[in-house]
């Protein structure tokens, strides 16, 4: 076989045969649940009667329902503070990181691990950490004198909440700025340096621009990441039945659908997410263009 | 070329198997395989394995294959395979949800059934069928109920002084005991609470609470909650006062430091809960007994609820699976369950007989059945789930600290109701 040239007859026919069993599984697994949910949000269903058609009903009682727009709104205050939370500081982490130090592997291990631990296993050393009378936090707090904290009450359970989320984040984010860190050739710095530039103005002029790309890429994924949290959020936030204090649209949507018998506004809120999110990725395209430094 | 044919054919092949086969139809009546689904623990799994083979062996042309899921995976599961049209035979069901499903008409009736069968219900305590009767009939059998009782902690009480909970206890006993049980340490926090229960479920405390006061949860037609009343109030008031004003129940964000179970963690000296908690209470550090629901000024008042199974509509072999609900109602399955320790028999003959008194727990088993002389039925409606959760959800902000009872219960009834209006 020849690569990467047009393929003619015999090959043609090859190609199309090895594809299809992907690419039907991509149609009707993917695209068709993508179809099927479009339809469905159309549609009144409680999953037992066959469906209804229902117009419009389920997108204007997105913006109506009270509960619907809290989970909204929780998932926008989660992202507005996550993703520069997690760019920023995974950003500085692997700019510590970048250096040959003694031991520095065992730092970008200790960084990474959350990313390869149970999530459900740290959310409950996390609700160790932030009890209110029993917490190692609070304790800390008091032997220094502070008032303790409800952490995960209802007013600081957002917080709390981002800053778990943010510390997960890290070691995933340090390794993509890490990649695009050590693509700098030394060199520049170099030159920097013996033109007088301190620290600073090396990290400001030279790092930052030619990082473009990772940070680029990592904002995509923390957006995405963001908007798809759930699993930190459910173990320290959850009361019962599936609620939580902090609900965010993911949690909205599966009550929907499993527990209120609500498939069609389920499917409403999940066509809503994916629109936020594309919206979000042409603003981030846009961006690219204008600020994105490609050697 | 040889070897591109034979990778074809792999191809192909691979293809149609992971298609899948559909599941043949179960053949006619004689020889028949039925499958049951239910939520549990494998410690109930091992039970139901033995009642389903002592069913083999009384009726050996029918096999019963049983599916054991945790509480949520278990209804998710169950409402994709009703949504296909592929319900298992016979599946478990929790008496509040029972006619969200009956009313979207995916059940079995199985009046026919008992028509023919007259005496089949006789020896089953009529407080827990009254949940599965519908204007046309019955859609659900129950397999077993529970009563809530209160719970002590024998060494708290031993250790304060304090005389045991006795079968004349008012509320204010109890809010008086919470408090002497009440230990605050040096350091200003409470290391022994009084009293513990979950606010977010009914069926745990305010239920009961609400009862005992001479209020009522919901109208008969299922268009209004009641919560909010002023007798019903008068319930409410009271465990705001004693989680706040007095200090003897911890609130949740405190109960979920200790796993949301003070009572199980040596923490609180009291709570109401189930026979449920039962086995899990087995291994409890501290000793321990039950007593009834305290009075309240309109009398003495608990919850029942049961477990019951059902028969989905699209099932191939109806016959069998009523068979099988009805050997569940019969003495030896019931035995087996009351040996299991997890809930109350609905056959009378077997709950006070020694299966279920002489457990392997000592403490005074009769108190759960005695306690359905007084019992309401946990109510059960369409759009339960949405409901409690409209007041679950309301209500939660109250029990950590952060809001105030009367304007939050007036929202929370407010929001229960748009749920019951959009559900009739």
């Amino acid at each position: 076989m020849e690569y990467g040239l047009k393929p003619l007859g015999r090959e043609k026919f090859w190609l199309w045969a090895l594809l299809t069993p992907t690419l039907i599984g991509l149609i009707f697994g993917a695209l068709g649940s993508v179809a099927a949910t479009l339809l469905l949000s159309f549609a009144k269903w409680d999953l037992l009667t066959p469906p209804t058609w229902a117009g419009a009903v389920n997108y204007i009682n997105l913006f109506k329902d009270p509960k619907i727009l809290l989970s909204l709104t929780n998932t926008i205050k989660f992202t507005a503070i996550y993703v520069p939370g997690v760019v920023v500081i995974s950003l500085f982490v692997a700019v510590l990181m970048n250096r040959k130090i003694r031991g520095v592997g065992l730092f970008r291990t200790a960084y990474f691990l959350p990313a390869v631990t149970s999530a459900v296993a740290t959310a409950l050393v996390w609700n160790m950490i932030y009890g209110k009378d029993t917490g190692i936090l609070n304790f800390i707090l008091e032997r220094l004198g502070a008032p303790p904290v409800c952490w995960l009450c209802t007013d600081h359970a957002m917080y709390a909440v981002i800053i778990v989320n943010i510390w997960g984040a890290i070691g995933e984010g340090m390794i993509i700025f890490l990649a695009g860190l050590t693509a700098i050739p030394r060199e520049y710095y170099e030159a920097a340096a013996i033109d007088g530039a301190n620290g600073f103005k090396q990290f400001f002029r030279i790092t930052l621009p030619l990082i473009t790309p990772s940070i680029f890429f990592q904002v995509l994924i923390s957006t995405i990441n963001a908007f798809q949290a759930y699993d930190y959020i459910y173990m320290l936030t959850r009361r019962g039945q599936g609620d939580s204090s902090v609900p965010v649209v993911v949690f909205s949507i599966y009550r929907n659908a499993w527990n209120f018998f609500n498939y069609g506004g389920a499917s409403a809120q999940a066509i809503e997410l994916t629109v936020i999110v594309a919206v979000l990725m042409a603003f981030y395209f846009w961006l690219e263009r204008r600020y994105v430094v490609y050697e | 070329m040889k070897s591109r044919l034979l990778v074809l054919v792999m191809i192909v092949s691979l293809v149609l198997t992971a298609c899948g086969g559909a599941n043949a139809p179960a053949a006619s009546n004689a020889p028949a395989t039925i499958s049951m689904m239910m939520w549990g623990d494998p410690a109930e799994l091992e039970v139901w394995n033995q009642i389903v083979a002592d069913f083999h062996q009384a009726k050996p042309n029918i096999t019963v294959k049983v599916e054991v899921s945790d509480w949520d995976s278990y209804w998710t599961k169950l409402k994709t395979l009703l949504s296909a049209s592929t319900p298992p035979d016979v599946f478990a069901m929790d008496a509040p949800l029972y006619l969200d499903y009956q009313s979207r008409g995916v059940l079995l009736n199985l009046q026919p059934y008992l028509d023919k069968n007259p005496d089949m219900l006789n020896g089953v305590y009529p407080q827990t069928l009254e949940a599965y009767k519908t204007s046309d009939g019955m859609y659900g059998l129950p397999r077993d109920f529970q009563t809530i009782v209160l719970f002590y902690n024998k060494d708290m009480f031993d250790a304060a002084g304090v005389k045991y909970p006795t079968a004349d206890w008012t509320y204010d006993d109890l809010r008086t005991a919470a408090k002497q049980l009440t230990k605050v340490g040096a350091d200003g926090k409470t290391t022994q609470f009084g009293f513990y229960s979950d606010l977010w479920d009914m069926e745990l405390i305010w239920s009961e609470g609400i009862w005992a006061y001479g209020g009522d949860i919901i109208n008969a037609d299922h268009t209004k909650t009641l919560i909010a009343d002023p007798k019903a109030h008068e319930a409410w008031q009271l465990f705001h006062d004693m989680m706040f004003e007095a200090k003897s129940w911890p609130d949740s964000t405190t109960a979920g430091e200790y796993g949301g179970d003070p009572f199980l963690a040596g923490v609180a000296a009291m709570t109401t809960i189930g026979h449920w908690a039962v086995p899990g209470y087995a291994d409890a550090n501290f000793k321990w007994d039950v007593a009834p629901m305290p009075k309240g000024p309109a009398g003495q008042a608990t919850s029942v609820n049961s477990a019951g199974f059902v028969v989905g509509k699209a099932s191939k072999s109806p016959d069998a699976a009523f068979e099988f609900l009805k050997y569940v109602l019969s003495e030896p399955a019931q035995k087996r369950l009351a040996e299991l320790g997890f809930a109350c028999p609905v056959l009378k003959s077997v709950a006070e007989s020694d299966s279920f008194l002489k457990q392997k727990t000592q403490i005074d088993q009769k108190v759960f059945l005695d306690s359905l002389t007084f019992a309401h039925m946990k109510p059960v409606f369409k759009g339960y789930d949405e409901w409690s959760s409209a007041i679950g959800d309301g209500m939660a902000p109250i029990w950590t600290g952060e809001a105030e009872l009367d304007p939050t219960l007036d929202a929370s009834v407010k929001a229960a109701d748009d749920v019951l209006a959009n559900n009739q």
